[in-house]
């Protein structure tokens, strides 16, 4: 009668391990006259595998939801530097064209100030006319803000962007590959406690008839 | 003796329910007094809330007009720019209607919330004081029952 730990067979790619379906009851407890400790402990590890799938599964919803909500925020900034980046290069383009006309610094004729308006509180916007600088600052989070160069801004959003998608398709993945598991666990459970009992039963009933024969 | 209820729908007199619909009473109160915290605590939520607005509309002042600011542009972008127009704000409203107003008139809107959530604040805080009268009045007689019950009992 092998107890062996099946647990560590195989695993997917990012570590969560596969639970393996136990297709018949008796050959993996070792014959109809295997140790009836064997299958409690087994439940017990089943139990205990059902659990850790469980809080793992809690974990990745939690962090797949918190990726959900950052992608949107990564895409807009990223489209406001493009932005940003675009209006600068056509004013760029009519400098170059005035510019033996204009050598002082930057006077109206090409320029159109961007004016837009902010939030200054959830219900409160003022005006403000934006600067025609090439600098922006990006706020990292962690009390953590630098000033990046457009076009360092936009690759960096870019790269950002990119990951928080491949890891949330990677969370979605590993979401599903962890309800497979779980239920494969549970119903390895299920079997393994319901031929203990047909088991019990059948030993039961040739003891009696032992007894009467 | 027979003692009624203060402020309920019908008079019912607490003397006559039995234990069980009682603690039922008890805790409906508690319920209600749970809910009504709890919107108390959000309504102070608000009311902060506008009295920041006020500060904010103080910062967007004439002398501010030409120092360079931080203008967010996204939750995590900001350009540098400065204050355009340092005599209006727009206010949010409500129901997806923004209302460009001078700072007078805005720093008085928000002034006007803020009184009217002080308001509803104390009849709140008044109803919580009576509904918690109410409980402690029920948990008294609850007590004298229960006391009433165990002597019963233990001369049987």
């Amino acid at each position: 009668m092998s107890s062996k730990s099946v647990f560590q067979e195989e695993k997917n790619p990012r570590g969560i391990p596969k639970a393996p379906f136990i297709a018949n009851v008796e050959e993996y407890l070792g014959g109809p006259d295997g140790a009836v400790e064997t299958p409690l402990k087994n439940f017990q590890d089943a139990i205990a595998k059902s659990r850790k799938y469980r809080y793992m599964d809690a974990n990745l919803t939690q962090r797949r939801k918190g990726l959900e909500d950052k992608i949107p925020d990564i895409r807009k900034t990223l489209h406001m530097v493009e932005f940003l980046h675009e209006t600068r290069e056509g004013k760029n383009k009519n400098d170059d064209l005035e510019d033996d006309l204009s050598d002082e610094e930057n006077s109206d004729n090409p320029k159109k100030p961007l004016i837009t308006t902010f939030e200054l509180n959830d219900t409160l916007f003022a005006e403000a006319e934006l600067e025609d600088t090439d600098t922006v600052y990006l706020w990292l989070g962690a009390n953590v803000m630098l000033s990046y160069k457009l076009t360092e801004a936009a690759s960096l959003l870019r790269s950002k962007l990119d990951l928080a998608e491949a890891s949330l398709k990677a969370t979605i993945e590993d979401l599903e590959f962890l309800r497979e598991q779980l239920t494969v666990m549970e119903v390895n459970t299920a079997r393994v406690y319901n031929w203990d009992v047909k088991r019990r039963r059948e030993r039961r009933l040739a003891g009696e008839v032992k007894k009467d024969g | 003796m027979a003692s009624t209820t203060p402020s309920q729908p019908q008079q019912i007199n607490v003397a006559d329910l039995d234990l069980q619909q009682l603690s039922d009473v008890r805790r409906q109160l508690e319920e209600e007094l749970n809910h009504l915290t709890n919107s108390f605590a959000q309504l102070k939520q608000a009311q902060a809330k506008f009295k920041s607005c006020i500060e904010n509309v103080g910062e967007v002042k004439p002398q501010n007009k030409g120092t360079t600011i931080l203008v967010p542009l996204t939750n995590s972008l900001y350009v540098p720019g400065h204050l355009s127009d340092a005599e209006n704000v727009i206010v949010d409203v409500g129901t997806g209607y923004y209302v460009k107003k001078s700072r007078a008139q805005a720093t008085k809107y928000y002034e006007t919330k803020v009184e009217y959530i002080r308001t509803n604040l104390d009849t709140l805080q008044e109803t919580i004081q009576k509904k918690q009268e109410n409980m402690s009045y029920l948990v008294n007689v609850m007590q004298a029952k229960l006391q009433q019950s165990q002597a019963q009992s233990s001369k049987v």
